[in-house]
Parts: C-alpha cells; structure tokens; sequence
C-alpha cells in the first residue's frame, strides 16, 4: 500500500499495483522515496480521487468493451475538471488517462467555429483588432 | 480567466494531433493568442495538387487534385430554430485561392451571385469535412493553364499516403474495367487482373474494392497486390458502390432502367447494405434512420441528416447522367437526384427544395457579415 498526498492535504491509500499506472509513481516507489508517503503539490484531492478511481478501473477490468463503456462515463465532467484531469494526468504521467483526456478534448473541438470554441472552454479572446485582421485573412480564400 | 488559454504547449499539440481537418485545425489557432503561437499552420504540410508522374522537365505532368467536401453552418451561438447548411466541394488551386464544384459531380460553379463575399473566411463557420475527392489530372504548362482528365481511368480514385507524403499509394478504375494500382516510385500503373471493379472506397485503414456483382474484396498493397473476400455476391441490381455512413462501410446497389434509353441508364431503385464482417456476406438494410448518403461521381460520402438540413434522413442523393438535359450545363442541380428509401420516391432534385437548398444557392448567412470578429 502507498500513501498519496493530494495539494490540499487529502490522503489517499492506493494499491501498488494500481500506484504504478501513474508512471511518476512508479519511478518514485522505484527510487525508495514512498515509505513516508508520496506527496502530490500539484493534484488537489478532488482531482486526484478521479485519477485513482480511473487507474483502479483499469487494473481490474479485463473486457476492452466494458472499459470503453466505463470511460465514456467517467469523462461526462465539466470543462474545468477535464482541464484538471488533463494536467494531473500529464503530471502524474498516466498515458491512458492523458489519451481519454487529449481525445475527449479533440472531439469537442471537431467541426467547431473559434467562437464556439471559446463558448465551451471559457476562454477570452484576447486578440487585439490587428491580430484578429491577420488572422481572419489567413483562413479566408478567394474564390475564382 | 487561467485555464485552457494556459495549457501547456504540448498538450495542446496532443490534442491538435488527434483533429483530422485542416479547418479544425485552423479554428483551433484562431482561438487565442497563446494557442495561435503554439500550433504550427498544419501538421499534414500535403498540397491538394500532388504530383504522381514527375514531370522531368517535360511540358507536362500526371497530378492528383485533392478536392474536400465541406459542411458549413453558422457557430451554434449563432444559430436559430431551424438547422440551416450549406454543402460545398473546394478545390485548391494556390494557397488561398479555391474553386467551387457542385459536391455530387464535376460541374464547376462559375457564376456567383452578386453579394457573394469575394474573400471567404472560414473561421466564421462551423466546418466539418464530410469526405474528400480525388481527381487525376494532365497538367499542361500551357499559359491557360488549362487541365485535361487523365484517359487512364474512370471512376473513383483513392488514395492513401503517409502524413509527410514520401510515400503513397492510389488505386484507381482503369479503362479496362480492371484494379490499377500505383505506388510512389512506380513507373507506371500495375494493372490487378483478377477482378472487374464498379468501384472502390478508402475505409478503416483498407482499400475496398466491389465488382459488379456486389463480391468485395480487401487489396493488401504489395508486390504482387492480394485481394481477400470480404463478402460475396448479391442477386439485384446493375452498378455498385461503395459508402462510409456512420462508422460503417455500406453497399449501394443502383437498379438501372435501360429500357428508356440504351445510351443514358436511368437509375429507378436503390438498395442499401451493410456489412457484415464475419459471416462475410452484405446484409440488406431497409431504413438508414438519421442518415443521408451521396453517391456522387467521384466520391461517396454521408451526413447525418438532423445536423446537415433539418429534414428526414433515410435518403440518397445521387448523380445520374439522365438528368442532363441539353443546354442546362449551367444548373446547379443538373444531374443529381433524390431517392427516398422510405417510399421509393424519387425524383430530380429541383423536385426536393428542401434537400436542394444544401446545395446551391448559398444560405443568406454566408453573405453577412455582421458576425463578429475572427
């Protein structure tokens, strides 16, 4: 068993055998750094139970049909605790969360205006009027 | 407001990786400044115009012209009750100048209406890519810079190429009627003799290729190319083809009325397939639910209806040459047609308004611009 510290004091005691799906873990257990506990100052708890609860899943489910089914749930979150996941996963370097993450954002974006773009990630436009010229004529093209 | 604006460089290349569409890709730089900076201008560098035959300092040279098929429609926050779109094929000829075709065949819009915006900006619109179309061409040097259709093929082309284009491979409909394949370093085409193809579709990674008895087979790319049965015959109609809809490959049957007129075939039934893998056979399909297929000349592709014009699904848009009557070159809706796979109907589609407006001419949205910004 290992002892993970989340950002704001949260403890959470993790198989390691699930541990070692977050590869970040998995060095420090490796380089003897997790008898008193391992300390994660960039995953607050709320954040960090989701990643554990992802890396349990996927340590005890075999079936690729159930898992799909399984992360399709899990990933229903709102923008903000998809941006936190995707961070702690790059963080503590779980590719199949990180692919799940990167992939969910991706289809989010398909098909999309900027615009709408900026509508479902609370993001400004912070262009200045020059910029959003230059911009606007290089995704324009003259038809002949 | 910290948060996606931050996200760190290479992450936001992973995601962009995984966008397939050079428009999607170009909405995303166009979103703020720091992703702007951080996304090259496309992570496919491959031209629409990409050379087969090197021309060698002779005057001419055998290209392929990558035509895309767009789905355009207003950002959502723009967009009212009713679902309004606008289905275009453009084909770029230098970067930044493009040329319409009419999405189901080969006629080239010409004559724009009055108010059409001479620059086109994309970042206005949603933009889905819906398919894309292959076309071989002889470039003449010739100042007109006129182009003449290769002789060497009818039908589809497809084509398959690795993401910086050192490597490629086409497989097109040779004259004969036979498979011909052409790999990057070839000399010419290799002719496939074992089949006689109605037509050919890039699916899931493989190359699929049907005859006119509806036997389909996967072409594994090799010396020599070897065909593997995916499904066999089926008793019906005169011309197969071959459809992606939904995740799936689909089967079009075409029952031809020759009757009428030996010269022109008139196309009087459509039966839809689907496949199925294991038991290696196509399995008809009577209702395609929320979908709509295109069969057009060079390309086939699908939309999903409720997204793409507000009206029902379960049809097919589709060309037939019995539709071009003389001295209407200049219609936008010359040749293609409607089937309704619900009650059979079918019918030109000047006779479908609601499925026409798609098409041609442009939704008044497209002329406004009054939406703000980028």
């Amino acid at each position: 068993m290992i002892t993970l510290t989340s950002s704001d004091g949260q403890t959470f005691d993790v198989d390691e055998v699930v541990a070692v799906e977050m590869q970040t873990i998995k060095h420090m257990m490796e380089d003897g750094c997790a008898e008193s506990g391992i300390p994660v100052p960039n995953v607050t708890g709320k954040i960090l139970a989701k990643v554990l609860d992802f890396c349990k899943k996927h340590v005890e489910t075999v079936k690729a049909e159930e898992l799909k089914a399984w992360n399709a749930d899990f990933i229903k979150v709102d923008q903000v605790t998809l941006y936190d996941l995707i961070m702690a996963s790059n963080y503590l370097d779980c590719k199949k969360l990180l692919d799940l993450t990167c992939q969910t954002v991706a289809d989010m974006i398909k098909g999309k205006s900027p615009e709408d773009i900026r509508e479902i990630f609370n993001i400004e436009n912070d262009f200045t009027p020059e910029e959003e010229e230059k911009i606007r004529k290089a995704n324009q093209w003259a038809f002949e | 407001m910290a948060g996606w604006s931050q996200l760190p460089k290479d992450l936001l290349l992973l995601i962009a990786q995984r966008l397939n569409t050079h428009f999607d890709l170009l909405s995303l730089r166009s979103v703020c400044s720091s992703w702007h900076a951080f996304i090259p201008y496309s992570l496919h560098p491959l031209p629409s115009r990409f050379p087969i035959l090197p021309t060698n300092g002779t005057s001419w040279g055998l290209y392929l012209s990558r035509r895309r098929i767009l789905h355009l429609r207003l950002p959502e926050s723009h967009c009212q009750s009713t679902t309004s779109s606008w289905l275009i094929k453009v084909e770029e000829d230098v970067p930044d100048m493009a040329h319409l075709v009419n999405p189901l065949s080969t006629f080239q819009f010409r004559h724009f209406p009055p108010n059409f915006p001479k620059n086109f900006a994309f970042s206005r619109f949603r933009v889905s890519e819906l398919g894309q179309e292959y076309v071989l061409q002889y470039m003449n040097h010739r100042p007109s810079g006129e182009a003449d259709e290769g002789s060497l093929h009818k039908g589809k082309v497809t084509f398959s190429c690795t993401s910086n284009g050192d490597d490629f491979v086409m497989l097109t409909i040779h004259v004969s009627g036979k498979l011909a394949m052409f790999r990057h370093g070839n000399k010419k085409l290799t002719l496939i003799d074992d089949m006689s193809c109605d037509d050919l579709i890039f699916f899931n990674g493989e190359f699929y290729a049907v005859d006119k008895t509806g036997r389909t087979v996967v072409v594994a790319i090799g010396s020599p190319p070897v065909l593997s049965l995916v499904a066999d015959s089926v008793s019906g109609g005169n011309k197969k083809s071959l459809v992606e809809s939904n995740g799936e490959l689909l089967m079009v049957d075409t029952y031809f009325d020759q009757v009428i007129h030996r010269i022109m075939e008139r196309a009087v039934r459509f039966k839809v397939f689907k496949l199925d893998q294991i038991r290696r056979v196509w399995v008809e399909i009577e209702n395609l639910g929320d979908q709509i297929l295109f069969l057009g000349e060079k390309s086939a592709f699908s939309a999903v209806a409720s997204a793409f014009c507000g009206c029902a699904g379960n049809c097919i848009y589709y060309t037939n040459s019995f539709f071009f009557p003389c001295g209407q070159e200049d219609d936008a809706y010359t040749g293609i047609g409607i089937f309704n796979l619900e009650n059979g109907n079918m019918g030109p589609l000047s006779s479908f308004p609601d499925y026409a407006k798609v098409i041609w001419p442009p939704p008044a949205w497209v002329y406004t611009d009054n939406i703000r910004g980028v």
